[in-house]
Formats: structure tokens, sequence, C-alpha cells
């Protein structure tokens, strides 16, 4: 608290000097809060305290090339289904800044990421509770857009507060376009390194393991008129998995177009024990220190989500023990223009994504195994008049139960109808049907989703998720928002299923739970 | 504890400047690496919006004032920077999604693949929109978005022109 009122002070006082010359504050902050019921039927019985609260406040403070900024975080205690090392209150970030156009210096906790994240990467996701900054310092040095350098120093946050582990990392992006002169094609090489320390056990310093270790990765990024390139080699050196060394790496191609209406994009990828925690001993879902995502469709439709793909990224802590996974996906979005057949007097978009992953049926090679994901899905987006507009998907989802121990998969097919109608410019209606057919798991589900609008401040909704196919389970949920400028009050009440959340690309198991909600967000 | 909360007050009341653009660096739909600051030095007000792929109501927004711009354009001088928060995971699929929807044509596209701009604007949810007047002050910001709230972002670009 000393050190919080400390900085305050400061803050306070460089606030006061600024009156004169522009400086500025500015935060934001957030609360989330449930109350849990019993509920027999969701098999859901609350600990003895029925609340959960998740609470952060932020402030940044600006002058000129200078900045300070801290974020307090309270878990009072924290909701279900969040990492469990997350209590009480902390002071979670504190830093100070200086940049000019070409230099950057930070002091204090910092958020970076090298490449795709595939070799590092530290950031903030509240919805997951996760939150490794680095507590230390890094600088950036960018030499008239030809070449940029980073470098950091620190410890990763773990829970609340800082892990045993410390990294120190280096990366330089070179602009070959730049320097040459050239003004149509854009053609980086990009290298990184990142070392890590972690004090290890006396088993794993027998079998030979390092409390330090060295990842690298190189890079190569290509643009032209819309057609582009990128390619990605990680190396995270030697580590030992259950005792037995092994070497992480990762390869990474994207390549499209993007141009006319049409945006295109193929991306393929092979990993090979790229799982990498900050702490060995944490069992925490945060303790993460690089960013390895599902390289797949992110739904949002209720059904869409029911079996989200969770990468397999060679770990001995994964739910499944796979050496990793290699696959890719294809992404086409086009978009009929006004006036043309197709596209009719407002336009038309349609989308199309199929995704495939398999184990690796050998390690060090690209063979595939089992089949863990396969979709494929459909989108069409058409605003038939001023007043209605209609969104049909349609997904087909090949899923493996056994994250790819057994060949067994589980298919469904499922539609989704989402129905926007503007009775008048500030008072409109939405509608979601949607329906999964399967043949496995707890066969077939429907749901239903009406929100009504008053813009600019109310909106109300109730949704319905029932699996008619096996449990005649309801999953229902009501809710109501209220929104002033940058303040957003919104409250529920709700049965919800047990599953995964996924968001920006990680995942997380909820329990089911049934109860109220309410959450206000706020930012000056 | 008095103290720390007449500094918490004194601290608020100190800061009614208003806040401005940041200097955070991002990408462009090239690729290449853009400073935010860059984008008030052409003087003119601007419309910034946070959206991300997965955030439908993000892309109904942008949706909605794509379809309006043409006639907003005649009655005031301005830009609009659509800022995809997507990480490495859609980055990609954002750029592509962008060029699917005809933004490119219309928006500045900006892609901030970690964050840092977003933070640094204290954006906590998606969508969120601010109007910044030619000098970069933000003059009116709004999070989440239902059919209808584009019209209030008129009235602010409006109000900057006068």
């Amino acid at each position: 608290m000393r050190l919080f009122i400390t900085f305050v002070g400061i803050l306070m006082s460089a606030s006061i000097l600024s009156a004169q010359d522009e400086g500025y504050l500015t935060g934001s902050f957030e609360t989330t809060d449930h109350s849990y019921v019993k509920d027999a039927a969701n098999k859901f019985t609350p600990a003895d305290d029925p609340f959960g609260s998740n609470n952060y406040l932020k402030l940044d403070y600006y002058k000129g090339n200078f900045s300070a900024g801290m974020q307090l975080e309270g878990y009072a205690p924290v909701l279900i289904g969040f990492p469990d090392d997350l209590s009480k209150f902390a002071m979670s970030n504190l830093y100070v800044n200086w940049r000019d156009e070409d230099f950057q210096i930070t002091a204090g906790t910092f958020y970076d990421q090298f490449g795709s994240g595939l070799l590092f990467r530290s950031w903030e996701d509240r919805l997951l509770g996760l939150n490794n900054a680095i507590m230390g310092a890094r600088f950036a040095y960018n030499y008239e857009d030809k070449v940029a350098f980073k470098a950091f120093w620190g410890t990763p946050r773990l829970g609340m507060g800082l892990s045993d582990t410390q990294v120190r990392g280096a990366d330089l992006s070179v602009s070959l376009s730049n320097i040459l002169g050239f003004d149509e094609v854009m053609l980086n090489v990009e290298g990184s390194v990142l070392n890590r320390y972690e004090k290890i056990s006396l088993d794993a310093e027998e079998a030979g393991g390092k409390p330090t270790s060295t990842g690298f990765s190189g890079r190569l990024n290509f643009d032209w008129n819309g057609m582009f390139f990128k390619g990605e080699y990680v190396d995270l050196g030697k580590k030992l998995v259950n005792l037995t060394p092994k070497r992480g790496n990762a390869q990474l191609v994207e390549v499209g177009y993007n141009g006319r209406g049409l945006g295109v994009t193929l991306t393929g990828r092979r990993l090979e024990w790229m799982g990498q925690k900050i702490s060995s001993r944490s069992l925490s879902t945060a303790n993460l220190i690089s960013y390895v995502p599902a390289m797949s469709t992110q739904y949002t439709y209720m059904l869409t989500t029911l079996h989200p793909y969770n990468p397999q990224v060679g770990d001995e802590s994964t739910i499944a023990f796979n050496s990793g996974e290699m696959g890719g996906q294809l992404d086409a979005f086009y978009n009929f223009r006004r006036g043309t057949k197709l596209g009719g007097k407002r336009g038309m978009k349609v989308h199309a994504n199929f995704s495939t992953y398999y184990t690796l049926a050998q390690e060090g090679t690209a063979k595939p195994g089992n089949l863990l994901f396969r979709d494929f899905s459909f989108d069409l987006e058409k605003q038939w008049t001023k007043e209605f507009k209609m969104v049909l998907l349609y997904s087909m989802q090949e899923y493996n139960p056994t994250y790819g121990n057994f060949k067994t998969t589980w298919l469904s097919n499922i539609m989704v109808a989402d129905l926007l109608y503007k009775w008048t410019p500030t008072f409109s209606t939405r509608m979601e049907l949607q329906y999964l057919t399967t043949q496995e798991d707890k066969k077939d589900w429907m749901a239903a989703l009406l929100e009504v609008n008053f813009a600019p401040h109310w909106s109300i909704w109730g949704s319905d998720m029932y699996n008619h196919g096996s449990t005649k389970m309801h999953y229902y949920n009501v809710g109501v928002s209220y929104t002033k400028g940058r303040t957003r009050l919104a409250g529920g009440y709700g049965r919800y299923k047990d599953g995964f959340i996924c968001s920006g690309g990680v995942c997380r198991q909820i329990p089911q739970y049934t109860g109220a909600n309410f959450s206000i967000t706020t930012s000056f | 504890m008095r103290t720390f909360l007449l500094s918490i007050v004194a601290l608020f009341v100190s800061a009614l400047a208003y806040a401005q653009v940041p200097s955070v660096t991002v990408e462009n739909a090239k690729g290449e690496t853009v400073n935010t600051k860059t984008l008030i030095k052409e003087g003119t007000p601007m419309i910034v919006s946070f959206w991300s792929t997965s955030c439908k109501p993000c892309i109904r927004e942008l949706d909605a004032i794509y379809d309006a711009l043409p006639d907003w354009l005649e009655e005031a001088d301005f830009r609009v920077v659509a800022v995809s928060t997507d990480d490495s995971r859609l980055l990609a699929k954002a750029k592509s999604f962008a060029e699917g929807r005809g933004w490119g044509e219309d928006f500045t596209l900006l892609f901030d693949k970690n964050q840092d701009f977003m933070r640094a604007m204290n954006v906590s949810v998606v969508p969120h929109v601010f109007v910044l007047d030619g000098t970069g002050k933000v003059v009116y910001s709004h999070t989440s978005y239902v059919p209808g709230n584009e019209l209030e972002l008129l009235e602010a670009i409006k109000k900057c022109s006068k």
C-alpha cells in the first residue's frame, strides 16, 4: 500500500505540474460479480461463499514523451472457472516509460511479443484470468524504419506475484525493402532469441536438465500488391519432458492475397514439444510464456462453440500426452459489390473456412497421425433492405474427444440464422436460431436468442440452449445492459454449461454453474 | 487512508485535460510498422474504432459507418481508422476479412496484434469507438454497439468541424 500511495503521489505531482503543458491521465475500471445459486438439475452447488468478484483498476499518465501507469487487481474471491491462484488484492502492473519517435525505454511491467508469439509473448486476457506481464526493463530502437531492435530482461508475473523464473530476450527486424528503396514491396527479415532461467529439481538435474535454456526464431515477411508470404521457424532448444530430453520446434507459413474485395489466407503450422511454461511447478492455466493458439475459426454462436479446438502443443502437462500437431486452414472472404448480379442493391459478403489438424505420427517428421479436428464452414451475409440484414452460417465440425489418443471422432453439423431488423433508426431486434445435429455425444441441440435494442442506451436479451437429443436440459440466460458513453452496466441471470471458454486462441475449462452476474466497465 | 483517498480525488481533478492519441507502434495492412502519432499529422478529425473478427457488434458498427460514409462525408470532412485487436491467431484473417468487406477502400486499417494501442487508450472491451479532433484530442467515445449508436458519431464529428 505504501508503494501505491507513493506512486499516486508521484503521478499527482506530475499531473499538477503538467497543467500548463497538456499532460493527461487516463484509466479504466472493470468489475465482474457473480452470485451463485444451488441448482440440482445443473449438478451445481456453490461453495461456502456463493459470490465471486473480479476487479481491475488501471491508470495511465501521459506527458509528452513520458508515461507512467499502474494496475490494481482484486479478487473477492475469484470467479468460478478462473485460475485459483488469483486471490485478494495486488498491484499487478507498475511502469514508467519514455518514448520518442525512434527510442523507447520502459522500467517496471511491460508486455511484448516476438513474431507470432510462438517463442515469446507476454499479454493480458481478463476473460481467461491471464496476465503474464514481465517486471523488469525493456528498450527498443528504430533506425529510420530500416532496422528495429528491442531487448528486455525481467521476471514474468504468475498468479498474484512474480514467478521465480527470469527471462531475457532480444529481437531484430531488418527491412530490406526500405534499405533498398523498394516502394511497392515490403520485405522484412527478422530474428529473436529468448533465454530463460528457472531453478530445476535434483531429479531433472540428474537427467541432464539445465536451469537455463535458449530458444531462437527466424522470420521472413513479404508483401507485394496484396500478395503476402510469412514464414517463421522456431527452435525452443532442448528441454526435459518427463525427464526425457526433447527439442521444441515449430514451423508456421502464411500465404495469401488481399485485394479487389477478395481476401484469401492459407496457413500451415507444425508444432513439436512447443509447450513452454513460466514455472515448471505451477498448474495454473495462466502459466504461459508463449502463445500457441488454435489456428481455426473462432466462433461466437452458442452451438458452434460446444467443442472448440484446443491445440496439442506438445507438453507433459496437456490433457493428452502428444508430441505436437500439424495442420492448416484456408480462409476466403469475398464481397459481391453493390450493383452486381449477386450483390444486388446492397452487396453481399461470403466467407468459407476449412481447417484440419492431426497429431504427429512420429516425432521429428511431418507425417500426420490421428485426426484431431476438422471444420468446414460457410457463411453468407446479406443486407436485403435498409431495415433487414441476414447472416446464414453452416459448419461441419469433426472433433477428437480423446485429443488424438484414439482415432474415434465426433461429427456434428451446425446451422445458424442471425436476423437483424431495424424498426426505427434507434430501435432494433436481433434473433438467432441455431440447430446442431450429431449421432455422437449428447445428440441434437437447438438454441435461440432474442435481443431488443434501444439505442443509444439499452439492450435486453434472452437465450436458451436446449439439448433435446439426450439430457433434455435447458441452459437459459436473460440479461440487460445500459451504456452511456464509455460506461457500460450489465446484469443477467442464467444456467451455464460446462465447457471451454476460448478467447484470443487460449481456452480454459469452466464448470457449469447457475447464478446472477453483474458487471461495470468504464474508462476515462 | 484519508491522505490516500484525497490523493486519488486530487489526481482525478487535476487530470481534466483531454486524453490524446498516445505514441504506440502498430501494423498497417501491408505489415509495416506505424506509429499512432502519425495519424494526427493530417489535421482532420477522425473516428477510431477498435474491433476484432470475433466481435459481431464491432463488425456491425464498422459496416454501419461504411454504409453511411458517402452521406456523412457530404456533411463533414473526417477519416475513419479501424484498429483490429486480433492477435496472431487471427491477424492474417483480420486483414483478409477487412478486404472482403471493402473496408480497405474507405478506412485506414491498423492491426494491434499485442493490444498495445488498445491498452494505451484504456479500451477494456470492444467495440470501443473514439472521435478525435484535428489535433488528436478525444472529444467523444463510446463502448459497445447497438444499431443506431453510429448516429452519435456524426454529431461528434460535426462539432469538431465547427
